[in-house]
């Protein structure tokens, strides 16, 4: 990696003016839990950065804008989107006349909690491929890292060129930050410990001499197997959540629902209805209604959701590859030209 | 960490010496890497085989097919593991085409109609169609024409792999740009020419511009997409409606061309099958209450109740046709019951056992009389007889062993024979089982009933589908949609506004006295009330082409003899229930071929009638509310162009009366719903009207009341005057119509319905004996019942614009609210570019 002119100190100024040095709270790329805390934050952080400084650098041109900070920005349309979606089904019906008004808010009501449902199965389900990924190989797709970034300055007073963006150590397939998950010896740590522990999870033996170059192509096929069982059945789990909202139960929700909180008991109650409603919404959606294919449908959609995960979860535990018994030579085809003199 | 140099610099820039330039010798002065590489001294990498795409602005299908093969072999690669970045990428799209899919497919079973099962497909098709378009629309058109860069550039790498050109900001393959091309670029960016590192220059600029224009992109995107799915869906949805439409009324029109043809799909021999699973169940088993409630099950699902009433009366006297069932069980019992019988009498065991059969013996002998079978009772005797002359030859025998203990022959006979039928040892039991056997004989009878039914239900349900298509009592039949059509168009065509419709929407009585001011203000004028006319004329008559009365009519209406003038749809009911009733008929369900098809040229009430009446009635209720639209507006045309024309009222009467009675006639056409015939209109009068008899002066439109409302002692009912209200309908309904009105009926060939129902009207509503007042009749038809008035009532005209105005009012300030959000930030996201991609250009350099 190249480093810019100094990494410990960021205290770098071009100009006369003088200001508070930044701390940062990494000063280098630094592996993270996955735990709860940790995604809270880094959700939070990244929302706050989509809708702020994000948009702001992005509107300016600024040069240190990248493609890391344009994938976050997808959260915004993704959110606003959704508002928009639920105002387009609800919006109007204040103007209309009481009857047409109710009969208006009871679809549009369901079509906004479907939008709901949506984003949240959406999000929720990709813990159904990759904790259990996880769970069976030890292999976890979602690990984050924060990576430091140093920009260009912007000006001549622009000293705060660091900043911190979260990323995970699989998102790239082709390039992973395999660094990471090395030990440091200096702190007593294996150096190939993460390795080793994959390699014993996945039944490649103990003691194994070079247990990163065994276990790296098994690891990359699993992130691949399983990204695609993720990208799949969470859209299926989505259009679940849709389907549910979907259902009759719901109106009666819908009659006592507010979002008042200070109106403790009237809010307890929404809550509570909210509750029922959820259990006789996903009741109606399995044992569905009339006859044929219009009775089935919900279980057929809950079935290709639950399919979807449970073959994703299977084709990426079990490796597809046998044990290479490629030499070299055969890696490289000596007819071909992969250089010019 | 080392010493910086940098930091040197920076933190010492005063104290520290003057820095002498370095100048660094070349180890080797004359090397010149271009020869170099000519000479081929070096070995290079192949050059890259990245190119720029150059395509439409619109994907082209070769473009998207390309797409679509590559995101399967992605799909294919990444379920082996071997799955790149890219690849992987288009996966997440297509997860999120299946998804939409999913939803859209799942949520079609949700809804009952054609056009809102399609709608969910639209609506996914539109969703994904705005996402892909309004990055195009309002973000990569206006850049390119305005500054001359296409900021959604996309370029192919070595790999093959498409991506966009400006994805990733860090990261910009810019060599796949010629100098020229920049340079090109350039002089549209207007960037001066004379400029050092004109390159680097304009390649920032486009750089700058489309991180903008991403940022700009992801900024509006959520507004912009599901505002212009929803623009797109109520765009789409009148053609898809106008479509369906189409459809659905050809398929119908394929349906009544064959409806033998047809009714194939629905032969699911339904009922043959119920019925040898219950013959499965029962055979040769004396049939009981089971059997015979297993048999209505059978043959009746869906059928009505009417029918289903003969249907079980029909069915209970084939499987219980006065036969009872004898069987080995009878003979037991009947041995077993005159035993007991002698026992009760003191006849010792000896005598009871030789004398009286046992029960083989009994058995044995009614198969030698052949009596095991299902008989009648007037056959009853022949086996009390046999049995009788059994035991007495037996008892004489009996006598001749034991002459000292002889036994009376007569009184063992009446042992047996004295008894009441409930009490006799053996009519008892004859009586008992009172049926017959399912045997393969009733099997079969009623097999050729099933396979009538089956073949039958099969037809109706043909027709069924034919008439509920066309004129179904449904959302989206082809009546549905032509009323639909017609009315929503009624706003435009009476001139009403949005402001108009906002402030009497939620008022029929508001939306009456508008609709009476615009109706007014139209037949004021000869031309406007041609053009209003004709429009709505066109638009009514429209429904003879959809249905074509020859195979669908009214015949009140058409006014011909439905006995003589069959429509299509009547001839295909009329053999479809005759060929039934008639097969059910020879399988002895007489009752049930009644109860189907009437009898002889009688078919009132049958399910015949019922099946044809359907239609019939449907299409009298639409047209008759368009009709009394029509004539509605003809009479406040005629009040305005000649109010004096009335007769006989002419100007016999004060003119206060004809005022009044005018007035009266202007409130029914416009507002008289079905119901107020029954609160009788209370017409408030002057029971001392002046004695004025000049005639009556109309200005645009309106009589100039001079009497009207304007009574010294107040107003009342006069409930006793019937020549006002007969002369009313008359006037209403029974004076000729404006010639006018005429011409334009006649021109589009609706004349005659026109004429008959205003005829209908005066004899069917003013032939009711109360009508209005007790024998207030205008004519002698009487007893029409009250779905027949009701249906040529229709509805009101303020009704319907009231019920229309809303719907139209709903869709218009929804298009306002959202077409408006859209219409704006299309403007807002297209005048951004204006200041997008500014960047101040190096000193020393001239345009």
């Amino acid at each position: 990696m190249i480093l810019p002119v100094n990494s410990s100190n960021n205290y770098i100024n071009f100009s006369a003016d003088k200001k508070e040095p930044k701390v940062l709270e990494y000063s280098h790329d630094t592996l993270l839990k996955n735990n709860f805390a940790n995604r809270a934050k880094i959700n939070v952080d990244n929302l706050i950065n989509a809708f702020t400084v994000y948009p702001a650098k992005g509107m300016t041109g600024s040069k240190n804008a990248n493609f890391y900070e344009f994938l976050t920005m997808g959260a915004v349309p993704y959110l606003v989107g959704s508002g928009m979606l639920m105002a387009i089904f609800n919006g109007a019906s204040k103007h209309y006349s009481p009857f047409q008004r109710v009969m208006a808010r009871s679809t549009g009501n369901k079509l906004a909690l479907g939008v709901l449902f949506y984003g949240i199965m959406k999000n929720i389900s990709k813990s159904f491929i990759s904790k259990p990924v996880k769970m069976l190989t030890g292999v976890d797709i979602e690990q984050p890292y924060a990576k430091v970034i140093y920009e260009l300055p912007d000006d001549i007073n622009d000293t705060d060129i660091t900043s911190i963006e979260h990323h995970k150590v699989f998102e790239s397939v082709e390039f992973p930050r395999w660094d990471l998950l090395y030990g440091d010896e200096s702190k007593g740590e294996k150096r190939n410990g993460y390795y080793d522990k994959i390699a014993k999870k996945l039944g490649m033996g103990d003691n194994l001499k070079d247990s990163d170059q065994e276990v790296k192509p098994r690891i990359k096929e699993i992130v691949v197997k399983s990204t695609l069982a993720k990208n799949i059945s969470s859209y299926l789990w989505a259009a679940t959540g849709v389907a549910l909202a979907a259902q009759e139960p719901w109106d009666n929700f819908f009659n006592v629902m507010t979002f008042k909180f200070w109106k403790g008991r009237e809010f307890s109650k929404s809550i509570q209805s909210f509750g029922k409603n959820l259990v006789k919404a996903s009741k109606a959606l399995w044992e569905g209604q009339g006859n044929g294919i219009k009775k089935q449908s919900g279980k057929i959609l809950i079935g290709l959701a639950a399919a979807s995960t449970i073959l994703g979860i299977i084709n990426s535990v079990y490796s597809s590859k046998n044990p290479s018994n490629t030499k070299a030579s055969d890696v490289i085809d000596k007819n071909k030209n992969y250089i010019k003199n | 960490m080392g010493t910086n140099l940098i930091q040197n610099y920076i933190n010492k820039p005063i104290q520290q010496k003057p820095v002498q330039q370095q100048t660094s010798t070349k180890p080797m002065p004359d090397f010149d890497i271009q020869r170099e590489l000519d000479n081929r001294t070096f070995i290079k990498p192949l050059a890259g085989k990245g190119r720029l795409l150059t395509g439409n602005i619109l994907a082209s299908p070769k473009y998207t097919f390309d797409n679509f093969v590559y995101s399967m072999k992605a799909l294919k690669h990444a379920a082996k593991g071997d799955a790149n970045d890219h690849e992987l990428g288009k996966i997440n799209d297509l997860g999120l085409m299946g998804g939409g899919l999913a939803i859209a497919s799942y949520l079609t079973t949700k809804r009952y109609t054609p056009m809102t099962k399609g709608m969910e497909f639209v609506g996914l098709g539109a969703f994904l169609a705005s996402m892909a378009l309004w990055p195009k629309i309002a973000i990569q058109l206006p850049a390119y024409l305005i500054h001359g860069v296409n900021v959604q550039k996309e370029y192919q790498d070595s790999f093959g792999r498409k991506k966009p050109f400006y994805q990733d900001p860090q990261f910009i393959p810019w060599d796949l740009y010629s100098d020229k091309q920049i340079d090109k670029i350039g002089d549209r960016l207007g960037v001066p020419k004379d400029i050092p590192n004109r390159r680097d220059f304009i390649q920032e600029k486009m750089r700058k511009l489309a991180v903008q224009n991403n940022t700009l992109w992801m900024l509006t995107a959520g507004i912009a997409t599901p505002v212009m799915t929803a623009l797109i869906c109520n765009a789409t949805e009148p053609y898809l409606i106008n479509h369906m439409n189409n459809v659905r009324n050809q398929k119908a029109d394929k349906i009544l061309t064959n409806v033998n043809k047809y009714s194939e799909r629905y032969q699911t021999k339904h009922i043959e099958k119920k019925l040898e699973a219950v013959y499965k169940q029962f055979q040769n088993k004396p049939v009981d209450a089971n059997i015979y409630d297993a048999l209505v099950d059978a043959f009746t699902d869906d059928l009505d109740a009417v029918t289903m009433e003969s249907f079980k009366k029909d069915l209970k006297s084939i499987i219980y046709n006065g036969e009872y069932n004898i069987s080995e069980t009878t003979a037991k019992n009947i041995s077993k019951n005159i035993k007991q019988q002698f026992e009760k009498q003191g006849y010792s065991q000896e005598f009871i056992n030789t004398v009286i059969p046992n029960e083989e013996g009994m058995v044995n002998l009614f198969k030698d009389n052949q009596f095991i079978k299902g008989t009648k009772a007037d056959s009853f005797n022949k086996i009390v007889k046999a049995i009788t002359l059994n035991i007495s030859q037996k008892a004489v025998e009996y006598n001749k062993l034991h002459p000292e203990d002889t036994e009376d022959l007569k009184h063992i006979r009446s042992i047996i024979t004295s008894q009441a039928t409930e009490k006799h040892p053996i009519f008892k039991e004859l009586y008992a089982v009172k049926s017959k056997i399912f045997d393969a004989d009733l099997f079969k009878t009623l097999q050729k009933a099933a396979l009538a039914f089956d073949g039958f239900r099969a037809r109706q349900l043909a027709l069924d589908e034919y008439a509920l298509l066309k004129a179904g009592s449904a959302p989206e039949t082809v009546i549905a949609n032509y009323w639909n059509n017609v009315s929503k168009d009624l706003i435009k065509i009476f001139g009403i506004t949005d402001k108009e419709l906002e402030k009497t929407r939620f008022d029929k009585n508001l939306m009456g006295n508008l609709l009476r001011e615009k109706i007014e203000n139209i037949v004021s004028d000869r031309a406007s009330y041609e053009k209003v006319m004709n429009t709505l004329v066109e638009k009514i008559a429209s429904l003879n082409s959809q249905i074509k009365p020859s195979d669908m009519t009214s015949h009140m209406l058409k006014g011909d003899d439905p006995k003589k003038d069959k429509t299509v749809y009547e001839e295909a009911v009329n053999s479809v229930f005759k060929e039934w009733s008639q097969k059910i008929n020879d399988s002895g369900f007489t009752r049930t071929a009644r109860a189907i098809a009437g009898t002889g040229e009688d078919e009132f009430g049958s399910a015949k009638a019922i099946q044809k009446a359907f239609v019939e009635e449907r299409l009298l209720g639409v047209k008759s509310s368009f009709y009394r639209l029509i004539n509605t507006l003809d009479f406040y045309r005629r009040v305005a162009t000649d109010p004096n024309a009335m007769k006989p009222y002419n100007n016999a009467v004060p003119r206060e009366v004809r005022e009044e009675l005018i007035e009266l006639c202007k409130i029914i056409t416009l507002e008289g719903h079905s119901s107020d015939n029954a609160i009788k209109f209370y017409m408030l009068r002057n029971p001392n009207p002046a004695t004025d008899y000049s005639p009556l002066e109309v200005e645009n439109g309106k009589i100039k009341n001079a009497y009207l409302g304007k009574a010294p002692k107040g107003t009342t009912d006069i409930p006793n005057d019937k020549y006002f209200f007969q002369n009313a309908m008359k006037f209403m309904f029974g004076d000729e119509i404006h010639p006018e009105t005429k011409s334009i009926l006649e021109k589009n060939n609706i004349t005659n319905e026109v004429t008959n129902y205003r005829r209908l009207v005066m004899e069917k509503i003013g032939g009711e004996k109360y009508f209005w007042k007790p024998r207030h009749i205008v004519s002698n038809v009487g007893d029409t019942s009250s779905d027949i008035k009701f249906l040529l009532t229709g509805i009101a005209p303020n009704e319907l614009i009231y019920k229309t105005g809303q719907q139209v009012f709903n869709s218009k300030k929804w298009l306002k609210i959202f077409g408006g959000i859209g219409a704006g930030l299309l403007g807002v996201t297209v005048l951004a570019q204006f200041f997008l991609g500014r960047l101040k250009a190096p000193q020393g350099g001239n345009k």
